[in-house]
């Protein structure tokens, strides 16, 4: 299946990363297929979350880290001086670790990211708070309570909910950074299956520390080990047959 | 390889591998045994391999409850995955040996009294012995994950084949000579079948090894004598 009419929605070229004089990253070069789901493993440190990251420039809050080599949305190069950083993170929205509903009403959740691109009227603002939260198989379960907090909801409907914010604004990239390590089994399920249907529409990049997620949700796999990549390949190769030793040591658990 | 950093995994892994080299070792000494009785008419050896049976049942089900454990506690991946996958595979597959070396044996009750000329025991067993010796050798491969000796295993089963098909022809001109010969010959057609399907069995087991350490299949067409072919054919 993956192996068919995949585009290459983002590519990553002869990345460098550096935090201050320390490399990050060496050399990544990979693509993340269009409407697919590419999964990030790797130990701590590895550079997984760091590559994340880049992609949606979140580094540029930060000083001196800075990025070397380019980084193609639809063949340009985001890593560019003139990037309009508030557009690019509109297409390339992120999902974090731990849930983070803003402290505000569960529909403004929601609106307040699209007043900041569009104006639009109430009629239509609650049509798109509807979809969006639909999108994030979240509707459902809070559309009686639209006004109740954000914070009122539970660990796995706030991680929705903040699906639910990044797919409000209609991105095209949606990243996810340890999405469900905070959650528990039935709310990762559902996370997971709602990343099956997101993929129908959007491009995915996922960071997990559980390789039975990246087994279970991705088709594309990289491994990554002190800053490079080791093997990047179709999930169901990486799990099964990897090529490299160190992603089988890995990927077992018999890591030094 | 190095070691899993949980070691407990690691001792799983490794009883399953004794598991089946244990399988390994009763299935040996069922078919040898049942040749053995076969040669003498030795129906209490016969029947010692027929109760030996049940062993080999329940190890090959316990080989199976560890396995589906180990999947559901450890999620193994890759190599450690195809280690699990195939300790279920090769069980069957010596489960099977067993099946068949029992039914060697219970042929032997079954012509006691009738006496069959040495030569066609002797081809029978001689098969047996190859048969054995393969059976031995892909056993150890599997102990030793060792993928050329597996894979010399798997290329040569001709010889079982071509002993299978002679003794084949030769069973039928005793059929036609004298029908008070058709009991017996019937019975060492089979015993022969029976030896023959253990090679392929252990062909099986040598397929098995090449998946477990390369995580690819055996893909080349294996030697076969065309002659074999079509007696497996009509038999088969």
């Amino acid at each position: 299946m993956p192996a068919t009419e995949r585009r290459e929605k983002v590519s990553v070229r002869d990345l460098r990363f550096f935090y201050g004089d320390n490399l990050a990253l060496k050399n990544i070069s990979l693509p993340l297929y269009e409407k697919h789901i590419t999964a990030f493993i790797g130990p701590s440190g590895c550079g997984k979350s760091t590559l994340l990251r880049v992609l949606n420039r979140m580094y540029d809050l930060y000083p001196r880290q800075r990025a070397e080599g380019e980084v193609l949305l639809d063949g340009e190069n985001i890593l560019t001086p003139g990037q309009d950083l508030n557009l690019l993170r509109a297409k390339i929205g992120m999902v974090f670790q731990k849930p983070t509903p803003f402290p505000m009403s569960i529909y403004d959740n929601i609106a307040f990211g699209i007043r900041l691109y569009e104006d639009i009227p109430k009629s239509e603002m609650d049509g798109r708070v509807e979809e969006a939260l639909r999108g994030a198989a979240l509707w459902n379960e809070v559309k009686d309570k639209l006004g109740a907090s954000g914070l009122s909801l539970s660990g796995g409907q706030q991680q929705r909910l903040c699906i639910a914010r990044s797919v409000a604004i209609r991105p095209e990239v949606i990243l996810f950074d340890e999405p469900c390590s905070a959650l528990d089994p039935i709310s990762t399920a559902k996370i997971e299956e709602l990343m099956d249907e997101l993929k129908e529409e959007y491009t995915i990049a996922i960071v997990t520390h559980s390789m039975q997620q990246a087994a279970r949700v991705s088709e594309y796999t990289a491994f990554m080990y002190l800053g490079e990549l080791i093997e990047f390949g179709e999930t169901s190769k990486i799990f099964t047959t990897p090529a490299d030793q160190r992603t089988q040591d890995y990927i077992t658990g018999r890591f030094g | 390889m190095t070691d899993h950093i949980v070691k407990s995994f690691d001792q799983e892994l490794m009883e399953l591998g004794r598991k089946i080299a244990e399988m390994g070792g009763i299935a040996e000494t069922m078919l040898s045994d049942a040749t053995l009785a076969l040669e003498k008419g030795d129906t209490d050896l016969a029947q010692e391999v027929i109760a030996t049976d049940p062993r080999l049942d329940a190890l090959e089900r316990e080989i199976e409850d560890k396995a589906i454990l180990v999947i559901a506690r450890r999620q193994p991946m890759a190599v450690d995955l195809r280690a699990v996958i195939s300790s279920i595979r090769i069980a069957s597959d010596l489960e099977r040996i067993g099946d068949l070396a029992k039914n060697v044996a219970k042929r032997v009750v079954a012509i006691e009294g009738q006496f069959p000329p040495q030569k066609i025991v002797g081809g029978v067993s001689h098969m047996s012995e190859l048969a054995l010796d393969r059976l031995k050798r892909v056993i150890d491969a599997y102990t030793q994950r060792d993928v050329p000796a597996a894979k010399d295993v798997w290329a040569h089963d001709e010889e079982i084949d071509q002993l299978h098909n002679s003794l084949f022809r030769e069973l039928l001109t005793y059929m036609m000579e004298d029908p008070r010969n058709i009991g017996f010959c019937a019975h060492l057609l089979f015993c022969a079948k029976n030896i023959e399907r253990v090679g392929d069995h252990a062909t099986n087991i040598a397929e098995t090894i090449h998946y477990l350490v390369t995580g690819e299949t055996i893909t080349s067409e294996r030697p076969r004598s065309s002659t074999a072919v079509r007696i497996a054919d009509v038999n088969g």
